[in-house]
C-alpha cells in the first residue's frame, strides 16, 4: 500500500519543481493524510457505494427480502419493458423532464429580465423565492389543497366564469402529471430567476450600451444580446433541472401517491412501490439501475453537447 | 416610458398569482375546524384559530416528537459531514494525500446517482444491523449523504489557503491535528457555515430516507410524519394538516430569508 518515494511519480500536486523537499513533504505526512481522509472514504464507501453495488447485483436476481436472492440474469429488465405500469411511469418521467427543463426555466428567465435594473427588483422577486424555501412535502400539501375536486383552483375558475371548474385535476392522467409539474414549477421558478439575475449582473455593460445606441431594444435586444450571453448559465440551470426532474419523488408521493391506479407514477415512485409495497426487490432494483443509468447518460450527453457547442461559439 | 410601468405591473400580477397558494394555506390553516367550509376556501373568516391548529398539529398529530428528532438530525448530521468533508479536504490539499485527486473523485462521486439506488440495501442492511428505526441510523445516512458536497466545497476552499501557512505552522512545531483544528478550520468559517446551512435544509426537508428507514413516532423525521398525517386527510383534520404544513415550513423560510446572501453566493460557489 505505502509505496516508497521512488516508486511514486508526482501525479497531482500541479506545481513547479517536484524536487527533494516536496517529495519528502509528501511522505512526511503520508499517515496523517490518510488518517484525515479515512472517515470520508469509509462513510461514503460503506453507506453509498456498497448499497449501490448491492442494488446492481440484486437487479439480476429474484428476491423478496426473505431467504436468499436467486440469479435470473436479465429477466427483471425484460419483464420491466413488458410491464404497462413501468411504461406509464417512463412516459410520465419524460413529461416531467420536458416540463421541468422548460416551464420554470422560461418563467425564471422572464422574471429575471423583467426585474433586472428595476428599483425594487429584489422585492418584486420575493414572492417567487418564498416557495423555494419550503419543502417538497409542504408544496405538495398546499397544492393538493388547491387542486382537489372543487378546491381552490376550481372555485377561482368558477368565480371568474372561466371553463374547467369541474376538471378532476389530480385524478385523470396525464392531467395529474401536468398539474404536478405546475406545482414543481411554482417551487423552482424563484431560484432560477435568482440565478439568472446573478448572471445578468455579471454581463458587461459596454456591449449592451453599444447595441442600445445602435437602436436595439425589446425582443431584438434579448434575442441577440442577453440570450447568447446567458447561454452558459442557461446550460447550468437546464442541466440541474434535468437531473432533478428524473428523480422526482416527493411531490408525486404527497399529491397522488403515484395514483390513481399507478397512472401518475414516476420512475422514482415506481422503484419505491415495487420494492417496499410489492416486496419485489429484484424488479425494484432493476428500475433503480435503469433510472441511474438514464440520469447518468442524460447528464453526460447534455454536458458534452453543451460544452462542445460552447467551444464553437 | 410604457415599459417603465409595464414591467413592474407584470411582475406584480405574477407575484400575486404566485402568492395565492400561500394565501390559501395561511387563511385556511387559521380557520377553526368546525367553521371550515370546503366550498369557501378563498374567504377568510373573523375567527382566528391558527395557534390552536398549530397546537393541534404539534400535540395530537405527534409532530412534537418528529420535530425533536429532526432538529437532532439536521444539526448533528451536517455538522459531522462538514467536519469530515473539511478533514478530507485538509488531507488532500494541505497534507497532499497520495493520489489525492482519485480519492476526491471517489468521495464526490457518492452523490451522482439517485437515492433510489441505495434505498433497498440500506433498508435490509439497517434491519440486519439493528439500526433500522433508530436515530443513530438516520444520523449516519444523513451524514454520509452530506459528505460528498461538503468535501467538494471544503477541498476547493482549503485549496485557496496558501501552503506557506501550513509550512509556517510546521516550523513552529504544531502537530497536523493542531494545524487542522486551530488554523485551517477557523480560517474556513464562511464555507463551513454555507455548507452546513445547505445540508441542514436538505436534511430538514428529507422525505425519502425517513420513509424508508424509520417507522416509530420517536424516530420518524418531520416530513415523513407530516405525510402520515396527510394520509388521514378528512374534513376534520384538514386544517390541522395545513397548519402542520405551515409549521414545518417556517424554520426553512426564516433560515432562507435571513441567509439569502450566503445562499446565492453558495449557489455561485457550486456552479462556477
Amino acid at each position: 500500500m505505502s509505496a516508497p518515494a521512488t516508486a511514486a511519480p508526482p501525479t497531482s500536486a500541479g506545481g513547479s519543481a517536484p524536487r527533494e523537499p516536496r517529495r519528502r513533504d509528501r511522505n512526511a505526512y503520508g499517515w496523517p493524510a490518510r488518517a484525515f481522509s479515512l472517515p470520508a472514504v469509509v462513510v461514503v464507501a460503506v453507506l453509498l457505494y456498497l448499497p449501490f453495488l448491492w442494488t446492481t447485483w440484486i437487479s439480476l436476481t429474484e428476491y423478496d427480502g426473505l431467504g436468499s436472492p436467486e440469479w435470473v440474469g436479465l429477466d427483471n429488465y425484460r419483464a420491466m419493458f413488458d410491464d404497462a405500469n413501468f411504461l406509464t411511469s417512463l412516459r410520465n418521467t419524460l413529461i416531467w423532464v420536458a416540463g421541468t427543463i422548460t416551464v420554470p426555466v422560461a418563467l425564471g428567465l422572464l422574471i429575471a429580465m423583467l426585474s433586472h435594473g428595476l428599483r425594487f427588483g429584489a422585492w418584486l422577486r420575493l414572492p417567487f423565492l418564498l416557495p423555494y424555501a419550503i419543502s417538497g412535502v409542504a408544496v405538495g400539501i398546499v397544492w393538493v389543497f388547491v387542486l382537489q375536486n372543487g378546491g381552490g383552483l376550481s372555485q377561482a375558475l368558477d368565480t371568474f366564469g372561466l371553463p374547467g371548474a369541474d376538471t378532476r385535476w389530480l385524478l385523470d392522467a396525464p392531467m395529474n402529471t401536468v398539474v404536478m409539474i405546475g406545482a414543481a414549477a411554482w417551487q423552482q421558478t424563484g431560484v432560477n430567476a435568482l440565478l439568472f439575475v446573478i448572471g445578468l449582473q455579471s454581463i458587461p455593460r459596454e456591449p449592451i450600451e453599444a447595441a442600445r445606441l445602435d437602436g436595439a431594444s425589446g425582443w431584438r435586444m434579448f434575442r441577440h444580446m442577453y440570450w447568447p450571453m446567458l447561454r452558459p448559465l442557461t446550460t447550468v440551470v437546464v442541466g440541474l433541472g434535468l437531473v432533478a426532474s428524473l428523480k422526482t419523488f416527493d411531490i408525486v408521493w404527497i399529491m397522488t401517491q403515484g395514483g390513481p391506479g399507478r397512472n401518475s407514477e414516476t420512475l422514482a415512485v415506481t422503484m419505491y412501490e415495487e420494492t417496499f409495497v410489492n416486496s419485489a426487490y429484484g424488479s425494484g432494483s432493476a428500475v433503480a439501475v435503469f433510472l441511474s443509468a438514464v440520469t447518468f447518460l442524460a447528464a453526460i450527453t447534455y454536458l458534452r453537447r453543451q460544452l462542445s457547442t460552447e467551444r464553437t461559439v | 416610458m410604457a415599459a417603465r410601468v409595464l414591467r413592474p405591473a407584470i411582475l406584480l400580477i405574477l407575484g400575486v398569482v404566485w402568492l395565492a397558494p400561500l394565501y390559501l394555506l395561511i387563511v385556511n390553516a387559521a380557520k377553526p375546524a368546525a367553521r371550515y367550509a370546503s366550498d369557501q376556501v378563498w374567504r377568510p373568516i373573523g375567527e382566528f384559530a391558527l395557534v390552536d391548529n398549530l397546537r393541534e398539529a404539534w400535540d395530537l398529530a405527534g409532530l412534537a416528537d418528529a420535530v425533536t428528532s429532526t432538529v437532532i438530525y439536521s444539526v448533528v448530521a451536517p455538522a459531522l459531514a462538514v467536519l469530515i468533508g473539511a478533514a478530507v479536504g485538509f488531507g488532500i490539499v494541505a497534507l497532499r494525500l497520495k493520489h489525492g485527486f482519485f480519492w476526491f473523485v471517489l468521495v464526490f462521486g457518492g452523490t451522482i446517482f439517485p437515492l433510489q439506488m441505495i434505498l433497498m440495501p440500506l433498508f435490509v442492511g439497517y434491519v440486519e444491523a439493528d439500526v433500522f428505526d433508530t436515530r443513530l441510523g438516520l444520523v449516519a445516512i444523513y451524514t454520509a449523504i452530506s459528505v460528498p458536497f461538503a468535501a467538494l466545497v471544503m477541498r476547493n476552499f482549503l485549496g485557496g489557503i496558501a501552503h506557506q501557512v501550513f509550512e509556517a505552522a510546521v516550523v513552529d512545531g504544531a502537530s497536523t491535528w493542531r494545524i487542522f483544528w486551530r488554523i485551517y478550520l477557523p480560517m474556513s468559517g464562511s464555507a463551513l457555515v454555507a455548507v452546513f446551512i445547505l445540508q441542514a435544509t436538505f436534511v430538514w426537508n428529507d422525505l425519502l430516507l425517513g420513509l424508508t428507514l424509520s417507522q416509530s413516532d420517536e424516530v420518524r423525521p418531520l416530513m415523513t410524519a407530516l405525510t402520515g398525517l396527510q394520509d388521514t386527510y378528512g374534513g376534520s383534520s384538514l386544517v390541522t394538516v395545513l397548519a402542520g404544513g405551515l409549521l414545518v415550513s417556517l424554520p426553512t423560510v426564516v433560515l432562507f430569508l435571513s441567509t439569502q446572501r450566503i445562499f446565492s453566493r453558495g449557489l455561485n460557489l457550486g456552479q462556477f
